[in-house]
């Protein structure tokens, strides 16, 4: 059936005096239903009769949920004074502190949650209201009248008729608009390309800034690598030995030198000089790749020794280190680029150069 | 393209056994870099003078002839004799030490049951005496390195230091592929980092210096056993038997992943479900 | 001196009368407290976001408290004995403050975390509903574009969130965002400088993501929420088909009594289960992260799971590099598909999906009924296809953790993510078209012939033939009159009034009861008068 008609507030029933001193509390809420357009088909009881067993019964468990809540919330309160929470090293109570405090507080809130729900649920009368949407758009009237009033705004304002005024609006607005984005992004704009020698293309390994020394490889304490140190089959990370070499500030430096095996060595060196620019660039069975993924920068470093691979563990790009570390697998589409090894005078492993291919995530200016 | 083509590797997925003539001869290629690695290594010993060994065989001390009585019953096949290794089988075990012996066949990794990407931990085969004996023999035919006896973690309570310190080369050497939770991870096509939360010790100290299937070597120049003890208090004490503070589960320490799963399968359930109790269904 | 009394019981009167004195606020009161509200548990889902957002606030403000934004490099020497020593950031070391050193303070970082989570889910479960009954058609258009941009907002605020802490894992995260900055044509290095002030990681981005997690991306979080349920409230919510239900009316229960005490009780039961899910579960150790370094990682490296889906889109994506030859050549790396172009298109192509739908179907009218997804089978299936999708894009985000926890080939798993990525949603979008089609024709079979009874009868030629319990009225053959569809559920259950009972009972296993007599006729019906009950055509 179609209850609702334009006009016709709350079928059904008809307006009534609310001053009427007969009327009920629940008379006086149905004629304020009427005159907001909802029609209360259905309100009734859920229960027959007062005070029905059911009725008990079902008000006994909202009161015992209230109860829990109240004693859950209590103990959160006397857990959170009094049980040990500092943090101590080992097995101790206050590894369950965070634990009894979920606990107790979710206990409460939930169970606070199902009484008020229950309470409406199952005490509150059984209802079903129609109200009129009203989802008609304006009169074709009003629809005139809103238009022709923006019209005559513009019309008033009469840019149409003064094209001067048209002009000077542009270009006396455009400027503003742009004055008031360039400092919010003006100050944060940083120009890569600044430096005579851009930070992309250059890591802690430049001799360069080192006054022209021979950069060494060393470990995250600062101590510098020999060949020993580095066992067949073994790999270490290495940064560049500089004052806070192992830092974030050279985020892009972090290598990891690699002893291979004397056959893996023989194909690894096989390709490295078969390849114009990594030629020259291994020392003995040694080899150096940069750690940071070419893919999306992370540490490309799970080393499998025996396979020769190098993985990145967030989008599994794997790199092969017996050639040229190209990339074999996944998502990187270029190789990670080799670090030239020499051995200085005190036996050390230094780089003999800074890396000749770019470091790092590709990006578009990347030569 | 190596052997990872798309073509080659397809079916992984559905039928293990399909790539596993490309699995062996993999696995053959490496066993047979690592007996040119180890020819080189043991020098003229492996590939002149097998026959020395055999004289040697009174030498043997009394656990390692217990030893050579277990491996001729169960590693010789692979292994050869006098541990020389078998080609296509398994490599030589000449110089890898007692470390390695102790680690894989303490862990169940040896003997294994089939050719497959990586030996799989299992229940151990021999018991604890008899991976000694085995040791034991291995060690006195080639030499190599050797787990130190004694305690291999430092006393938290007295150098606290050393939790940090482990810490922080824990991050930096191992997390990569067992990581931070030490949960272990995945490596490409099929291998592995375990999980660490079983280990002992001396297993992990074993690991770290032969460096097992996959895993790099972490010799005592790249490591000194000083470090190698602080990483081991680092994993007994962080990862193995601190109870998690913020929580009664942690999710077995994958990280986003499984709170992605429980944000559905807890979060979402609980709620839909009391909206269902709630509003019903008409 | 003479006292006033006070008349307690004239109070709230006198209150009333004061304030409507002032703010003439009686009659519009009155229609908020009688505006009625539609019954379904499936609008429920959006308010999970909103009571979730609400938890994200509180507990939010808690840990501003606490939280230090900054990179300066401090040594550690807070009660966690595993990192005391250590060179960390000052924002880190705040983080293991609020964790070990602030009374309930690791508490209230793992509901914030836990509620973020929440939100994002119920958001997702939310569009689904709102995509799947087609409640996003004119004349609500521009709420379904909001609540694209609240899903796209949140992931920021999430994004931005979760690298607040500084730790392992947050920098790991901040390096694939200047990577993906970096992989943007022409204007990359220039993105990822302006982002992170200069050189990654620089020594501005965790201020700023402060800044943009604590003030701008929730200001604009609430001002769109507050659009959002201010034009839910305008329009008045959608409502399934069904009796008594029109295109211009809304049937369901006044705000109050009841709607509001649901409403109230449903947000305890949000904020108890966050609670409960803070306790037990542990969220994001970052005490077992480590400080961030550039030189180390974990395995199971993984955004939240709401980035997930870019991150596993970014792992299938195969190597194809661009170069162009000009000058010093140019590049565009792979990245820059799908997590540039694809995050674009995805949240873009479901903002147009209205207008695309509407122009398909040449729909201009108003929809205030919602459809049964089985009614557009065509919608569905898109749906259907679009969720498929973003869950093989999802998983492959933690194709790792699965691989390795399945004994599966990681490489197998990344190639299984990028056939599965192409097959499987066409295939999604078939079976539910065939599917919809099936509950459509089935629905209109119990409609002309009855509701199937199960029961065999054999007639006097001989042939057997399914009794079928007529939905309304018959004609004279005692052949039910075939009946309109309304969009509304149809009885699938035979009325077992004056029927035997099952002779096996039980769902799992059958319970052995005799058969009982004839069902005693049903429990009276507690509701208004029947001929409202009737089924109609709403329409």
């Amino acid at each position: 059936m179609t209850v609702t008609q334009d006009g016709a507030h709350g079928a059904g029933t008809k307006p009534v005096d609310v001053n009427d001193p007969k009327l009920s509390r629940f008379d006086i809420v149905r004629e304020g239903a009427r005159r907001d357009d909802i029609e209360i088909v259905t309100y009734e009881s859920q229960f027959q009769g007062t005070n029905s067993k059911a009725e008990k019964r079902v008000v006994r468990n909202i009161a015992l949920l209230f109860m829990i809540s109240g004693l859950a919330a209590a103990a959160f309160v006397v857990f959170f004074i009094v049980w040990p929470w500092e943090f101590e090293l080992g097995h101790t109570m206050s590894d369950y502190y965070t634990p009894i405090l979920g606990i107790s507080l979710g206990i409460s809130l939930f169970a606070l949650g199902i009484a008020i729900l229950a309470w409406a649920k199952k005490l509150l009368p059984h209802e079903v209201s129609i109200q009129d949407r009203h989802n008609k758009p304006s009169s074709d009237e009003d629809r005139l009248i809103t238009g022709q009033t923006m019209a005559y705004l513009v019309d008033e304002l009469g840019v149409q008729r003064r094209p001067l005024l048209k002009g000077a609006i542009a270009l006396g607005l455009a400027p503003l608009g742009v004055a008031a984005a360039a400092p919010l992004l003006g100050g944060l704009i940083e120009n890569p390309h600044k430096d005579s020698e851009p930070f992309m293309y250059h890591t802690g390994f430049d001799p360069v800034p080192n006054n022209g020394q021979l950069v060494r490889l060393t470990r995250e304490d600062g101590s510098p690598v020999r060949p020993d140190d580095v066992s067949v089959g073994g790999q270490i990370t290495v940064f560049p030995g500089i004052p806070g070499g192992a830092t974030n500030k050279y985020a892009d430096s972090p290598t990891l030198l690699v002893h291979l095996r004397a056959q893996d060595a023989q194909d690894a060196r096989e390709a490295t000089e078969a390849d114009k620019i990594n030629k020259g660039g291994m020392w003995g069975n040694y080899v150096a790749y940069s750690k940071i993924c070419t893919h999306a920068g992370c540490p490309a470093s799970l080393y499998e020794q025996q396979t020769n691979r190098l993985l990145c563990p967030c989008h599994q790009s794997q790199f092969l280190i017996t050639d040229n570390a190209r990339p074999i697998f996944g998502p990187a589409s270029r190789r990670l680029p080799l670090l030239p090894l020499e051995v200085d005078e005190e036996g050390f492993f230094v780089a003999a150069s800074d890396y000749p291919e770019v470091i790092g995530p590709d990006f578009w200016e990347r030569p | 393209m190596t052997s990872d083509t798309p073509a080659g590797r397809r079916f992984r997925v559905f039928n293990r056994r399909r790539s596993a003539p490309s699995r062996a001869r993999r696995r053959l290629g490496a066993a047979a870099r690592m007996l040119a690695a180890l020819a080189l290594a043991g020098g003229i010993y492996t590939a002149f003078a097998p026959g020395a060994f055999a004289e040697d065989d009174t030498q043997l001390s009394t656990a390692a002839q217990e030893g050579q009585a277990l491996f001729n019953n169960s590693c010789v096949t692979c292994h050869g004799l006098n541990a020389e290794g078998v080609e296509g089988r398994g490599p030589s075990l000449i110089g890898v030490g007692s470390a390695s012996v102790e680690f894989q066949v303490g862990t169940g990794r040896m003997p294994m049951t089939r050719q497959e990407a990586q030996a799989e931990q299992k229940r151990p085969v021999f018991d604890e005496t008899q991976t000694k004996q085995l040791g034991q023999y291995i060690q006195e035919l080639g030499g190599g390195p050797q787990i130190p006896a004694g305690d291999l973690t430092d006393n938290v309570k007295t150098n606290p230091e050393a939790l940090a310190k482990g810490g922080e080369l824990f991050r930096l050497n191992c997390a990569q592929c067992h990581g931070n939770v030490g949960a272990g991870g995945a490596l490409s096509s099929g291998k592995f980092a375990p999980s660490l939360h079983d280990a002992t010790p001396s297993q992990i100290y074993g690991a770290m210096l032969t460096g097992p299937q996959n895993m790099p070597v972490f010799g005592d120049n790249e490591l000194t056993p000083e470090q190698k003890t602080e990483i081991i208090t680092y994993i007994n004490t962080q990862i193995q038997n601190d109870k998690d503070p913020g929580g009664i589960f942690n999710l077995g320490g994958y990280g986003p992943a499984t709170e992605g799963l429980a944000i559905f399968v807890v979060g979402i359930t609980i709620l839909v479900f009391t909206s269902l109790w709630i509003a019903g269904k008409s | 001196m003479k006292r006033r009394r006070l008349d307690l019981a004239q109070v709230p009167a006198n209150v009333g009368k004061g304030v409507d004195d002032r703010y003439k606020v009686a009659t519009p009161l009155r229609g908020l407290l009688n505006k009625v509200f539609p019954d379904h548990w499936s609008f429920l889902l959006g308010e999970i976001a909103l009571f979730s957002f609400v938890v994200l606030l509180l507990s939010g403000v808690f840990l501003t408290l606490f939280f230090d934004p900054s990179m300066k490099e401090v040594t550690y020497d807070g009660p966690y004995t595993a990192l005391r020593g250590v060179d960390m950031s000052a924002a880190y070391a705040s983080s293991l403050h609020i964790s070990f050193e602030v009374r309930g303070g690791l508490f209230m970082r793992q509901m914030h975390h836990w509620a973020a989570l929440l939100f994002m889910a119920s958001i997702v479960i939310h569009m689904a509903r709102i995509f799947f009954t087609g409640a996003f058609r004119k004349p609500r258009e521009a709420n379904w574009t909001i609540g694209i941009i609240l899903f796209l907002l949140g992931f920021f605020a999430g994004f931005t969130g979760y690298s607040l802490p500084d730790d392992g894992l947050s920098g790991t995260g901040l390096r694939i965002a200047s990577a993906i900055m970096l992989s943007i044509p022409v204007i990359g290095t220039w993105m990822s400088a302006a982002v992170f002030g200069g050189e990654y990681p620089g020594e501005f981005i965790i201020g700023r993501f402060y800044i943009a997690h604590v003030l701008l991306i929730p200001g604009g979080l609430l001002a769109l929420i507050s659009v959002h349920l201010g034009l839910v409230f305008a329009q008045k919510h959608t409502q399934w088909p069904g009796p008594l239900r029109t295109n211009d009316n809304v049937v369901g229960e006044r705000m109050f009594p009841r709607y509001a005490l649901k409403q109230g009780g449903f947000f305890m039961a949000v904020f108890g289960t966050i609670a409960l899910l803070a306790g037990l579960f542990q969220i994001n150790p970052i005490w077992l992260f480590g400080p961030y370094l550039a030189s180390a990682v974990s395995s199971a490296s993984q955004p939240d799971w709401y980035v997930m889906f870019m991150d596993g889109l970014v792992r299938l994506m195969p190597a194809w590099q661009i170069d162009f030859p000009i000058g010093d050549g140019y590049v565009l790396p792979p990245l820059f598909w799908p997590a540039v172009v694809g995050l674009g298109a995805l949240f873009t192509l479901p903002m147009l999906y209205p207008t695309i739908e509407a122009r398909r179907t040449k729909d201009k009218g108003s929809h205030h009924l919602l459809q049964r997804p089985r009614d557009a089978p065509e919608r569905t299936g898109v749906g259907a296809m679009a969720f498929t999708f973003f869950t093989i894009a999802t998983l492959s985000g933690a194709n790792d953790v699965i691989a390795d926890k399945f004994h599966i080939s990681l490489n197998a798993m990344t190639w299984a993510g990028r056939i599965g990525l192409l097959v499987l949603p066409p295939l999604a979008y078939y079976i539910s078209v065939r599917v919809c089609l099936g509950l459509q024709q089935h629905d209109r079979e119990v409609l002309a012939h009855g509701v199937e009874t199960g029961i065999i009868r054999r007639n006097p030629d001989g042939r057997f033939e399914e009794v079928h319990q007529p939905l309304g009225p018959v004609d004279d053959h005692g052949h039910p009159i075939p009946l309109d569809y309304i969009g509304w559920v149809v009885p699938k259950k035979m009325n077992r009034v004056g029927a035997l009972a099952p002779a096996i009972k039980g769902f799992f296993f059958p319970v052995e009861t005799l058969p009982e007599a004839p069902v005693s006729p049903a429990v009276p019906s507690v509701t208004g008068p029947s001929a409202r009950e009737e089924i109609t055509s709403g329409r």
